[in-house]
């Protein structure tokens, strides 16, 4: 990009933060007609500037959502939800891609297509829910493709050679559309008439205002011949090239481009129009067809597959011992239909965070108004799919995260200008997915959180000895323990110490993990991580003594075999095993629950990483890998946390699943690692 | 001697784009951000400024109000004025046309339509 471009993406990102306020005012009051000005005339400032800095794909964009708010601002539609998120979304592309700084990717985009089409969609459904009195009424501009035959004559001489604007406003006006050009020269090379067949979509009356300023040196005439791309027709095209030796009749012209017409009409199984219609509606059916089903049949019909898993799983148990190949091949093909469905069904459930996102949005802005800060928030991977519940359930706790990004994290805007950073701070909210997880990163670039004071405050309160060694990351930590706050002054806005406890222990109810990262004056991230599904998981097998237990497949990175005799470490100081050629700290199943049967000769090594740390599970055997789908333990079981739940095996017998990360706290807790 | 443009656009990257290729192409120019800002220019300078090539939508005043301020004052009434902007809405072109405009550029522009209508204008005004 060359530094005109450059400079482009600086200010149009000003203008962006300017197009959100906006928004964000206009939603708060949608008969306010001063943001609703202000906001028109940032759209059309980003379409110019995109357009003449070669940003086609934004200049595209922009136009739509330009016509949307003028029909707004002529009365013709009011401000709804719908618009403002479809212009709060687009420009958040808008604003992401210009922040890649790379024109080619910009202009390829596909998303930023799309956006245009959902745009360019609204308007359409607007019309029809005006019962086509917006396009009736050319309210707006409605694409319709004609071909017209344009005469210009000059009435002052000039010469193609000549540096009269006329001469560029005929070529200007060709590239509106697909032209052809005659022009007639006398003999000492005056002009004296183009003559141009073109065929566009700008209507008649933008094409005359191309000689507006120019009338006192040429007289212009414009006739529109018909509708349709009759330079595409040979018989047309025929007649342009006999109309250079018998001169032009208009009506000759008019009477074929209506013959064109007909026979178009019947030779096309649809007009253009109608095509639109139908690839329109073909690609709701696969997009956006949406239909509303109560929460409770979609809960009944996945635990009516979860039945089904269990039942597969015994069928497969059964196959296995079976000498019958015919049952064998049934089995598998059993277990294959089974996990598809297993994944369809519970995709079912699956919303995007997109409407949280909206909240989260309002939430900024009048936070950021209250407290007089300058925020900006950002939402990536708005698509991104979660289950309703956990949507719903997580409502809360980003909301509060969010809340303490802007009270505690971003600074006041003098301080940030004294702390060379920009003015506006910014918050992030980024959401993805990641095999079975939806993660969930809120991030801000304001000061930070000072471990110092946090470890300081946690001592005051005696949360930690005095004399404790913490990791950074366990100081961190120490932010969601209940009753710590480091805020020196309590505002309204958050800092009562009651929030970050109740934020962890939610996403543990949800068998989610949290982790949260600082930088002094940089700015903090919290990352959380969260199940897709809250009951059927991936697990694996494995047998320890008489028992059996899974270990969700999510946590495991390898397996390695030993001999147990190596986990016989009660005697030595280092208490790690070597286990391919590293030092892990194993923690042994065996040892801790099932220590008075008979040892077995060699002992599987499953390695797990949990935040950073690979930590080892020693386990007897392994038996396999399963799909477990998650049965809540008895009250007797609620204390033991290490437990994600049980499980039905094929053979009808109960397994214990595992939640890694609970065994090994408790495991550090206790010291009780080997 | 080097003709003068103003060069009035709320936007500053299209601004110093406009204001650098009129640069090199041998004009002087000078900027302003809104309607007020260049009719206080003007009034101060008038003898200086050959031309005036502004964005039509700006806040604060617009370059319609920007053009009907310049032809109704008869000091500056001689000033050609050009209209460099996204609109392209006939009516208003009319209007500004009945109001003393000189051209109207659309953006994005041609580097020879935008010379030409300038040379054009500075000539014939």
């Amino acid at each position: 990009m060359d530094s005109n471009q450059q400079r482009f993406v600086e200010d149009a990102l000003d203008l962006l933060n300017e197009l959100d306020e906006g928004l964000m005012q206009l939603e708060e009051n949608p008969q306010a007609t001063a943001p609703l000005e202000q906001l028109f005339r940032t759209i059309h400032t980003i379409k110019g500037a995109a357009n003449m800095f070669g940003f086609e794909a934004i200049g595209a964009l922009s136009h739509q959502l330009e016509a949307l708010f003028d029909l707004v601002r002529q009365g013709k539609i009011p401000v709804t939800d719908g618009l403002i998120s479809i212009t709060l979304q687009a420009f958040d592309k808008v604003r992401g891609l210009l922040k890649e700084s790379d024109i080619q990717k910009i202009n390829a985009s596909v998303e930023l297509k799309e956006h245009t089409e959902i745009a360019t969609h609204f308007l359409h459904q607007v019309d029809i829910a005006s019962g086509g009195m917006l396009s009736a009424e050319g309210a707006y501009h409605k694409n319709e493709v004609a071909t017209f035959y344009i005469k210009i004559s000059p009435v002052i001489s000039i010469t193609t050679q000549g540096n009269h604007p006329l001469v560029f406003i005929v070529q200007d006006l060709e590239s509106v559309g697909t032209a052809k050009t005659f022009l007639q020269e006398n003999a000492t090379g005056e002009i004296v008439c183009w003559e141009l067949f073109l065929t566009t979509t700008s209507p008649q009356p933008e094409l005359e205002s191309f000689f507006l300023f120019v009338e006192q040196d040429c007289k212009a005439e414009i006739h529109k011949l018909g509708a349709g791309n009759l330079c595409e027709d040979e018989e047309f095209n025929q007649a342009v090239e006999s109309f250079v030796s018998e001169g032009f009749n208009l009506e000759i012209f008019q009477a074929l481009a209506a013959t064109i017409a007909e026979k178009n009409r019947l030779t096309a199984p649809f007009s253009d129009e109608e095509e639109e219609e139908i690839n329109l509606s073909r690609k709701k059916i696969k997009s956006n067809a949406v239909i509303k089903v109560s929460k409770y049949k979609i809960d009944e019909l996945l635990d009516w597959i979860s039945e089904l898993i269990i039942l597969q799983t015994q069928v497969s148990t059964i196959a296995s011992a079976s000498t019958s190949n015919k049952l064998r091949d049934a089995a598998e093909r059993l277990e294959i239909i089974t996990t598809r469905l297993r994944d369809t069904s519970l995709e079912i459930g699956l919303v995007p965070v997109e409407t949280l996102v909206t909240k989260f949005k309002r939430l900024v802005r009048d936070l950021s108004r209250s407290l007089h800060k300058k925020v900006n928030f950002l939402s990536e991977g708005a698509e991104t799919e979660m289950d309703k519940d956990v949507i719903e359930l997580m409502a809360e706790p980003l909301m509060h995260m969010i809340r303490n990004a802007i009270d505690h994290g971003i600074e006041k805007p003098e301080q940030r200008r004294a702390a060379g950073k920009s003015e506006h701070g910014t918050v992030r909210l980024k959401a993805f997915n990641s095999s079975a997880y939806a993660h969930i990163l809120v991030s801000d670039d304001g000061k930070g959180i000072d471990s110092a004071v946090v470890l300081k405050k946690a001592i005051e309160q005696g949360l930690v000895q005095p004399d404790a060694e913490l990791s950074e990351a366990d100081t961190l930590n120490l932010i969601f323990h209940a009753g710590l706050s480091t805020a020196s002054q309590v505002s309204d806005v958050s800092g009562r110490g009651v929030g970050m406890d109740v934020v962890r222990q939610r996403i543990h109810e949800l068998r989610g993990s949290v982790s949260v990262k600082s930088q002094l004056g940089k700015g903090t991230s919290i990352h959380i991580k969260l199940p897709l599904s809250r009951s059927i998981i991936d697990g694996l097998l494995v047998r320890v003594a008489e028992a059996r237990y899974v270990v969700p497949l999510s946590f495991v990175d390898r397996i390695d075999r030993i001999p147990y005799q190596e986990l016989n470490l009660e005697h030595r100081l280092n208490k790690t095993v070597i286990v391919n050629g590293e030092p892990l700290s194993v923690f042994s199943l065996r040892k801790h629950f099932h220590e008075e049967s008979e040892p077995p000769k060699t002992s599987d090594i499953i390695s797990i990483t949990l935040e950073g740390i690979t930590k080892g599970l020693a386990v007897d055997r392994i038996e396999g890998k399963m799909q477990a789908v998650l049965k809540p333990l008895g009250d007797v079981y609620q204390q033991q946390d290490y437990l994600a739940g049980s499980t039905i095996l094929g053979d009808g017998t109960l397994a214990l699943v595992l939640d890694p990360q609970r065994l090994f706290k408790l495991a550090d807790n206790k010291s009780l690692t080997l | 001697m080097k003709k003068t443009i103003l060069v009035v656009d709320d936007f500053i990257s299209i601004r110093d784009f406009v204001c650098e290729t009129l640069e090199k192409k041998g004009y002087a120019t000078v900027g302003a951000s809104n309607g007020n800002e260049a009719f206080t220019m003007l009034t101060e300078k008038s003898d200086e400024i050959d031309l005036v090539l502004t964005d039509y939508n700006m806040p604060g005043c617009t370059g319609f109000e920007l053009l009907s301020k310049i032809k109704t004052n008869p000091s500056l009434a001689q000033i050609p004025v050009i209209f460099l902007t996204t609109e392209a809405n006939p009516e208003k072109m009319m209007r500004a046309k009945e109001a003393g405009l000189n051209a109207w550029i659309k953006k994005p522009y041609r580097c020879e339509t935008f010379f030409s209508q300038i040379e054009n204008a500075i000539k014939n005004g």
